[in-house]
């Protein structure tokens, strides 16, 4: 057990949307902790309530939504608990987020050096003319050229990688302890993403600032996280560092999602997905969430809700079945090797 | 037991029957229909023949105050009651012809437009610009002027200058939904063109329509109202709420004398507009989010 | 944005030109015979048989459409609008005289509806659906369905005919007088303006007076429905990304809807708020009829029922010439406003 205190502590995090049709349960029942200096990633299809968790997290939540239940502690304080006032003044400057879709997250009538200043002015004690230059070292240091030209452009002025660049640089230009980030590449091309990527761990490397990674993509959790949270329709169904997820993985959601990644080595004619889809949010299926698209999945998965358990140490997974899984994935790598 | 999402439909209907404004304009409305149903049981006819001329009750030119004979008292030796009852009919006549014939040549025109595009679409829209450009009373004004006084000249005057709107919403959405993946999709599957814009683009198109149409109404209503007040709309005597409204020209110094030829048609025209408002404002509200996507 | 501007210059004109086709083929539909009537100053000159058959022909009344058309434009260009019924001279001085009255009311008007309106508006999508968002969108739409001249006539009867507190008019009768004198300088020929101008208090207060009943008529139509259009951009732009990126940043909430939200939700308002005013104009119409005051509007609505067609057509190209004057203000300033336009 590490020594180190957790900076984020998320305990059994329940968040409901109150829909015309019924209550959301995007959020039911999450549990993580998230280490200073660490990339946490956190996976799943879309729906399954990722990108929620952290917007409760920040408390962003429209007025439909709620936190129904659960402890949210960050650096040793009870985040739910704090007034409104209070959590103004930890957004953007000890806990921030960037967002998928730079075009529409960026106020279009305001420069990018106005959006960042903004960020600079209200968490810092400087004047303007200090925060402008703050600005532009930012914009430096993610990379966009020509920082004194830039810094006066609109949105709509640069690029699709550039204002992601900016959104990063506006997000950090307060060094924030924690930063999440709701799948900043995906809206990119794929060789900016992977820049982009590179720019998140050096400026991490710099900062020092723990990331929370949430994509959808097992190949950017690879690449960027040390310990990984993988979500199926509002639960976490496994918990662990990446190596051993990627190498033993404990529960077929995480087993499907691997087996759905192409290799460069092999050569399938057909490539694997999971059957089914995405469980309606407004009317989850009994017992373990994932038995419907389940190959493995019996009587008692469709009775009973699995809870995590720990498998080894810090490692934890929620399905009956993890031998009868641990079978199939020898038996199924056995194959390839063969 | 998984539980079915409501039908379409019904989410609709239920949106719009809980919304207690569009309630209120719905009944609002049914009331004036039976109304105008009813107008020769509630306010008796004109022996002379012609039911849209209010019937003289008095030779003076004195108004008179509502009496039990004449509850909404008589000026301009009228019977105001007799002109609010069956100047419903009237209110809705112009309402729904001048709506319908305005949009009709308001969609065709956009529809063109935005079909073809290119210098026809570019000529067309200058036409609009232009027609937009006099403003709509002083156009109708003008029209009136000409072609005389008359409810059916009112009419005439109000569609023609009234088609623009419809015409430029009716073309932005076209050209929205033809960039539409659906659109695009079913083009790559070889459909023929005419065939995508009735049965893909115009059913998403044609509900902005509607919501403008009903708002459209209480409008043209007022406008022709407003003609009729100045003068220069329906023949003094005919039964519509301006007609009734512009005696009340001849007492401007002496209102207390006149009121009620002036708060009746008043609260009916006030009544009628708001209805058609209600009614369109729950519809636009409930179309929104389906107009978004 | 130049290259915007100067395009929207030079179709001006043209639209301009396309609007005096238009209203010209409506005059020229009545037939030479009715027209004859504007131009014959009294029934004596139609005594003879042939009179009309030989004025007909003097007026050039029997010519092709082009033709007149040609000529009235070649007329207007240079300033001959024809004559007056109505003003009792030409009708472009006629006008040009009472366009200032007009101009009193609409700006007296302007700052009522604008501020009230957006202020009330933005408060209402902030609130969308408590109690004081619901009272306002009432209180709009009953505005919205409450037509412009009946508001006028109510205000009329209550605050004149019973109350005696607003009369109608522009000045009591013997502050007229005084106006007429040689001593009083007419600078601006707007009554309240003027009246400062000339040091007269008394006659600012009584101007104010007659003012007030016809500015709220005028104002109240147009700031219902800016109201309804601030509030339903405000509610659009509170929906979007940006927002919440500002909120994440920590921004106040307060300062989130002032200059976050408020700034992108003024863009299409003002292009409304720009038509609103245009709109203004052509209300005046009533108000002016219902408050017994001077201005284009009563001009256009005195020539209505005169059958004064030249004053009509001058009336209607005065309204429209301002309107798409007005329309291009308006796409000049929302490309000012809205940086992704600015820099196309």
């Amino acid at each position: 057990m590490d020594e180190k205190k957790a900076l984020l502590q998320v305990e059994d995090l329940r968040t409901y949307f109150h829909t015309e049709d019924g209550v959301v349960k995007a959020v039911d029942g999450v549990t993580f902790e998230v280490f200073p200096g660490e990339t946490l990633g956190i996976v799943g299809e879309s729906g399954c309530g990722k990108s929620v968790t952290s917007l409760s997290i920040m408390r962003l939540l429209d007025e439909k939504g709620e936190i129904a239940g659960g402890k949210i502690s960050f650096d040793g304080e009870d985040v739910l608990a704090i007034p409104e006032s209070k959590m103004m003044k930890i957004r953007g400057n000890d806990m921030a987020m960037i967002f998928q879709e730079p075009m529409t997250a960026l106020n279009p009538v305001f420069t990018i050096g106005f959006q960042i200043m903004e960020a600079i002015l209200l968490h810092q004690d400087v004047d303007e003319k200090k925060a402008r230059e703050m600005a532009i070292d930012m914009l430096k240091k993610v990379g966009i050229p020509e920082p004194e030209k830039r810094i006066d452009e609109y949105p709509h002025e640069l690029s699709g990688g550039m204002r992601q660049r900016a959104m990063i640089a506006m997000s950090l230009s307060c060094n924030p302890k924690l930063l999440f980030a709701d799948e900043p590449t995906t809206a990119l091309d794929v060789t900016i993403q992977a820049q982009i990527l590179e720019l998140m761990k050096s400026l991490q490397d710099q900062y020092g600032m723990a990331l929370v990674m949430i994509t959808h993509d097992l190949g950017v959790i690879a690449e960027m996280a040390q310990r990984v949270v993988v979500m199926y329709a509002g639960k976490v169904v496994e918990y662990a560092d990446v190596h051993t997820l990627f190498k033993n993985p404990r529960h077929p959601y995480t087993w499907g999602l691997m087996n759905a990644i192409p290799k460069l080595d092999e050569d399938k004619e057909v490539l694997y997905n999971i059957p089914g889809v995405v469980p309606d949010p407004l009317d989850f299926p009994d017992g373990c969430r994932f038995n419907t698209r389940c190959p493995l999945a019996t009587d008692k998965c469709r009775k009973e809700e699995p809870p995590l358990v720990e498998i080894e140490n810090e490692h934890t997974a929620a399905c009956w079945h993890i031998d009868r899984l641990i079978e199939t994935i020898k038996v199924s790598r056995a194959g390839e090797s063969a | 037991m998984p539980k079915k999402r409501k039908s379409e439909f019904r989410k609709v209907m239920k949106k719009y029957w809980t919304n207690g404004t569009a309630v209120l304009g719905t009944c609002l409305l049914f009331f004036f229909i039976v109304i105008a149903i009813f107008a020769p049981q509630i306010a008796g006819v004109n022996e002379m023949g012609d039911n849209y001329q209010i019937p003289r009750a008095s030779w003076s030119s004195k108004p008179i105050a509502p009496s039990a004979e004449h509850p909404f008292g008589v000026i301009g030796g009228r019977d105001v009651f007799y002109g609010v009852i069956w100047g419903t009919r009237t209110a809705f006549r112009l309402g729904l012809i001048i709506t319908s014939f305005a949009a009709l040549i308001g969609v065709i025109v956009g529809s063109i437009s935005a079909y073809f595009g290119g210098w026809v679409d570019e000529i067309l829209m200058r036409i609009t610009d232009i027609f937009l450009s006099i403003p709509f009373l002083v156009a109708a004004m003008v029209m009136t002027t000409i072609l005389g006084k008359g409810l059916d000249k009112v009419i005439i005057a109000l569609i023609i200058f009234g088609w623009m709107s419809t015409a430029r919403l009716i073309r932005g959405n076209i050209l929205q939904a033809r960039e539409e993946q659906y659109v695009l999709a079913a083009k790559a599957l070889g459909q023929k063109d005419w065939v995508i814009i009735i049965k893909h683009i115009l059913p998403n198109t044609i509900f902005p329509v509607v919501v403008q149409m009903s708002m459209r109404i209480g409008s043209y209503v007022i406008t022709a109202a407003g003609l009729s007040f100045l003068g220069v709309g329906a023949e003094p005597g005919y039964a519509d709420w301006g007609t009734i409204l512009s005696f009340s020209r001849n007492w401007m110094t002496m209102l207390d004398q006149s009121w009620f030829a002036i708060v009746f048609p008043g609260t009916a025209m006030v009544l009628f507009v708001l209805a058609w408002n209600l009614v369109g404002d729950a519809l636009r509200d409930i179309f929104d989010p389906r107009m978004r996507s | 944005m130049t290259a915007y501007i100067i395009r929207r210059l030079l179709l001006l004109p043209l639209i301009m030109i396309g609007v005096t086709l238009i209203i010209f083929t409506m005059i020229w539909a009545l037939g030479p015979d009715r027209l004859l009537a504007s131009y014959v100053k009294s029934p004596e000159a139609l005594k003879t048989p042939d009179a009309a058959e030989r004025l007909i022909k003097k007026y050039g009344l029997d010519e092709p459409m082009p033709v007149q058309y040609l000529k009235w434009l070649g007329n207007i260009i240079q300033g001959d609008f024809g004559y007056s019924m109505v003003g009792k001279k030409g009708v472009l001085p006629s006008m040009l005289e009472r366009f200032p009255y007009t101009l009193e009311l609409t700006i007296y008007a302007i700052v009522p509806v604008v501020l009230v309106a957006i202020w009330l508006g933005v408060i209402s999508a902030v609130n969308q659906n408590k109690f004081s968002d619901q009272f306002i969108r009432v209180f709009a739409l009953v505005g919205w369905s409450l037509p412009d001249f009946v508001f006028g006539l109510l205000l009329l009867l209550v605050f004149y005919s019973i109350l005696g507190w607003f009369p109608p008019g522009m000045v009591s009768t013997q502050f007229d007088l005084v106006m007429r004198t040689a001593e009083w300088k007419t600078i601006t020929s707007m009554p309240t303006i003027d009246a400062l101008l000339n040091g007269r208090l008394d006659i600012f207060i009584d101007a104010l007076r007659h003012i007030i009943l016809p500015v709220l008529t005028l104002a109240y139509l147009w700031w219902a429905y800016l109201l309804r259009i601030t509030r339903s951009s405000m509610l659009e732009v509170l929906r979007k990304d940006y927002i919440r990126t500002a909120r994440a940043k920590g921004v106040p909430e307060r300062i989130v809807i002032k200059k976050h939200a408020k700034r992108n939700a003024m863009i299409p308002v003002i292009t409304v708020a720009g038509g609103s005013v245009m709109g203004l104009l052509g209300g005046t119409v009533f108000v002016e009829t219902i408050f017994s005051r001077v201005g284009m509007g009563r001009f256009l609505a005195d020539a209505a029922s005169l059958l004064d067609y030249w004053s009509i057509i001058g009336g209607a190209l005065f309204f429209s010439f301002i309107m798409v004057v007005g329309n291009l203000v308006v796409d000049v300033s929302y490309a000012l406003v809205d940086p992704r336009i600015r820099l196309e």
